[in-house]
């Protein structure tokens, strides 16, 4: 007989528990059970401790925060003040999801073959794997409160991104939670703009999976820009299935947060898909921003390129997790994996950790890191034109991951981005 | 405009005394020659004016516009108007030409206390002084240096600068890796810069680069110290007679 001695949960453990107690969440019976049986595993299992390999750079018992409440509704008057004071970070058809709360109402004008619905309305959910290392995905389960299912009818070409303007406007402690299915139909090409963005000084927990699927041919420009505030927390995954001669560029900006775990999952089922992922991480301060990735190859002929730049500086810590799953039937893949770092202060450190599975034989996987200060003879040049200390950095730290931003073809969301860029700059460097 | 007086220096990292109580006294609208053999510190010496780090300095001083260089760092001696053009002018990828020569005009203009360039004003300097140089105007759409053939970066240092303007331009072996036209335009483009209160150092090996830059006076430095100073004949005789029996004659 074996006797379980009952564990003690963590102070964020019981937070959220009380949280969820305290909480009136909507949805079926079946959603109820499902964020029943979640809630339990939390308490049963707890978070994820280090021993848990895909968190073992990042501790969510330590660095998730307390004085957990889902946070309200905002009212239809507090909603359209926000919206207009709204800056875009390029035009786009709008779709405000304020403090985890989808507002139809004040969303922009969808085009012909574009429907978008609430998601509780959409149906349920897929079903969630209760374990410690599903955390993500646990968390969100127990707690979400809306989102938003988005169909891209077949064919479909849209020049204008669809907006997914997520802001965080609530008290402190306060949890935005949501849930997104986005579906592109055969042979559509459209962007997205999945933005996420929040006040400085206030502790609050954004949660958000979204499910993307690209049907065969579709063609997706994806970027996902994280600019919460400076003591917020994050946790996140992005699951795409990817379908025959499909084409997804995902573009990742991270730079807000105190805590953020972005997990992001590509399952390669089409011949002749292409995936990109790029992105650049930049933590000052105390922030911890953890990048999870893991792309699995399931059939021949695919090819993924993952790059990340990341600029890290203060305290903080940054984790990349990067795994290239290649199944047995996925011969001729071609998976390449590139994370360069930039460490600029004694009190900074980054971890980098590649994965590659691989069981087909005739495949090509690389993958590679690096990590150095700003090169001294660069700086010296600069200097030597004048140029401050400071600014010198920012043009080397901006040079270094404006090669990766500028990839993206649009002029106007690479300025945007560059902005935001600069402005974390301003602040950390 | 310069004093050096008993200048020591000595590479940070390992002890080594380069420089070995050097005197130099250059003044506004002069152009001075250092010539000397190899490891005589001519490099060093346009390191340690310019502010780099690896260097320490043991003895001495150095005095520009009467103030303490010693104690400006390497962007403020640079936006108080000493330029170096570089032996080996530093690729950085990822910069685009362009925004280094604003930011650096820029700095400078502030220091000065003057308001920002305006970006047409700065594309109509930058395309006046590139046409001077015979510079491909594509070419500064580049990353800084990057892609740029050897002459073509000597020809982007002394763009650098006509329209930085310095006081006191210190050529650090402008001369090497440069054919005989790239040579002329380099010369040209740096005697449009002669002028009455701008001082020039030129430092090389060979007498053919004081050709096209006549100098005022020519100073042979070996082991870290002036040995022998002159006007512009000097050069012709060391051309003539090599480093050697001068430095046995001072020795």
């Amino acid at each position: 007989m074996t006797v379980h001695t009952p564990r003690i949960l963590t102070d964020a453990e019981t937070s959220l528990i009380e949280a969820f107690a305290a909480a009136d969440l909507p949805g079926s019976d079946a959603v109820a059970t499902a964020r029943n049986a979640a809630i339990d595993a939390l308490e049963t299992l707890g978070l994820p401790t280090r021993r848990i390999e895909a968190f073992h750079y990042t501790d969510l018992r330590a660095l998730l925060g307390t004085g957990r409440t889902v946070s309200q509704r905002p009212s239809a008057q507090a909603a359209l003040e926000r919206t207009d004071s709204y800056q875009r970070l390029v035009n786009a058809i709008r779709l405000p999801i304020m403090d985890g709360h989808y507002f139809a109402d004040i969303a922009d004008d969808l085009p012909d073959g574009i429907s978008v619905m609430p998601s509780f309305a959409a149906g349920g959910f897929g079903k969630c794997e209760n374990t410690a290392a599903n955390a993500v995905e646990v968390i969100n389960t127990a707690f979400v409160t809306d989102g938003v299912s988005i169909d891209v009818e077949a064919g479909t070409q849209i020049v204008t991104p669809i907006g997914l303007a997520n802001t965080f406007a609530g008290a402190t402690g306060g949890m935005a939670v949501t849930r997104n299915t986005m579906k592109v139909g055969e042979g559509a090409e459209i962007g997205v703009i999945d933005r996420y963005v929040g006040p400085d000084e206030t502790d609050y927990l954004s949660s958000n999976i979204m499910d993307l699927e690209l049907c065969d041919g579709a063609n997706v420009s994806y970027v996902l820009s994280i600019e919460d505030g400076d003591a917020a927390q994050r946790l996140a995954r992005l699951n795409v299935r990817l379908g025959k001669e499909t084409k997804l560029n995902l573009f990742i900006l991270n730079v807000g947060g105190r805590l953020v775990r972005q997990e992001i999952n590509f399952d390669v089922w089409g011949e002749g898909c292409s995936l990109n992922i790029s992105g650049v991480n930049l933590i000052g301060g105390d922030a911890h921003i953890d990048v999870t990735s893991q792309i699995t190859h399931h059939v021949a002929g695919t090819n993924a390129t993952e790059t990340f730049r990341n600029v890290a500086t203060g305290r903080g810590k940054g984790v990349f997790q990067g795994q290239i799953n290649v199944r047995q039937a996925a011969q001729l893949t071609d998976a390449r994996m590139a994370c360069n770092t930039l460490l600029l202060s004694d009190d900074c450190d980054f971890s980098a950790k590649p994965e590659l599975e691989i069981f087909a034989d005739d495949v090509q996987c690389a993958h590679g890191a690096t990590v150095t200060d700003l090169e001294e003879s660069y700086m010296f040049y600069l200097m030597a034109r004048g140029i401050s200390e400071t600014r010198a950095r920012r043009l080397l730290i901006k040079g270094f991951v404006a090669e990766i931003v500028e990839e993206l073809e649009d002029e106007v969301l690479v300025e945007a981005l560059e902005d935001r860029i600069e402005a974390w700059m301003e602040k950390h460097v | 405009m310069l004093e050096i007086k008993n200048l020591h220096v000595r590479i940070e990292e390992d002890g080594t005394e380069i420089i070995r109580g050097l005197n130099l006294s250059v003044k506004a609208g002069e152009v001075a020659a250092i010539m000397g053999p190899n490891g005589s510190g001519k490099s060093t010496l346009s390191y340690v004016l310019s502010g780099k780090e690896d260097y320490e300095i043991t003895e001495g001083s150095i005095t520009y516009n009467g103030q303490d260089l010693l104690d400006m760092d390497v962007s403020e001696r640079a936006a108080a108007g000493v330029f170096l053009a570089f032996q080996y002018p530093v690729e950085i990828p990822g910069v685009p030409t362009m925004t280094f020569l604003k930011e650096a005009m820029n700095a400078q203009r502030k220091q000065r206390g003057e308001d920002e360039l305006t970006t047409p004003d700065f594309i109509k300097k930058v395309r006046a002084a590139a046409a001077d140089l015979k510079i491909d105007f594509n070419m500064l759409k580049r990353p800084v240096n990057v892609g740029f053939s050897g002459g073509e970066k000597k020809r982007a240092e002394i763009l650098q600068m006509s329209l930085l303007q310095p006081q006191l331009c210190v050529l650090d072996e402008t001369d090497s890796g440069l054919d005989i036209d790239a040579l002329k335009v380099v010369s040209d483009g740096v005697n449009l810069l002669r002028s009455p209160d701008r001082a020039v150092i030129v430092i090389t090996h060979y007498q053919r680069l004081l050709e096209h830059i006549v100098p005022d006076t020519v100073h042979v430095l070996s082991k870290g110290q002036i040995i022998k100073s002159g006007d512009k004949s000097l050069a012709l005789e060391l051309e003539e007679k090599g480093y050697a029996e001068l430095i046995d004659a001072a020795a």
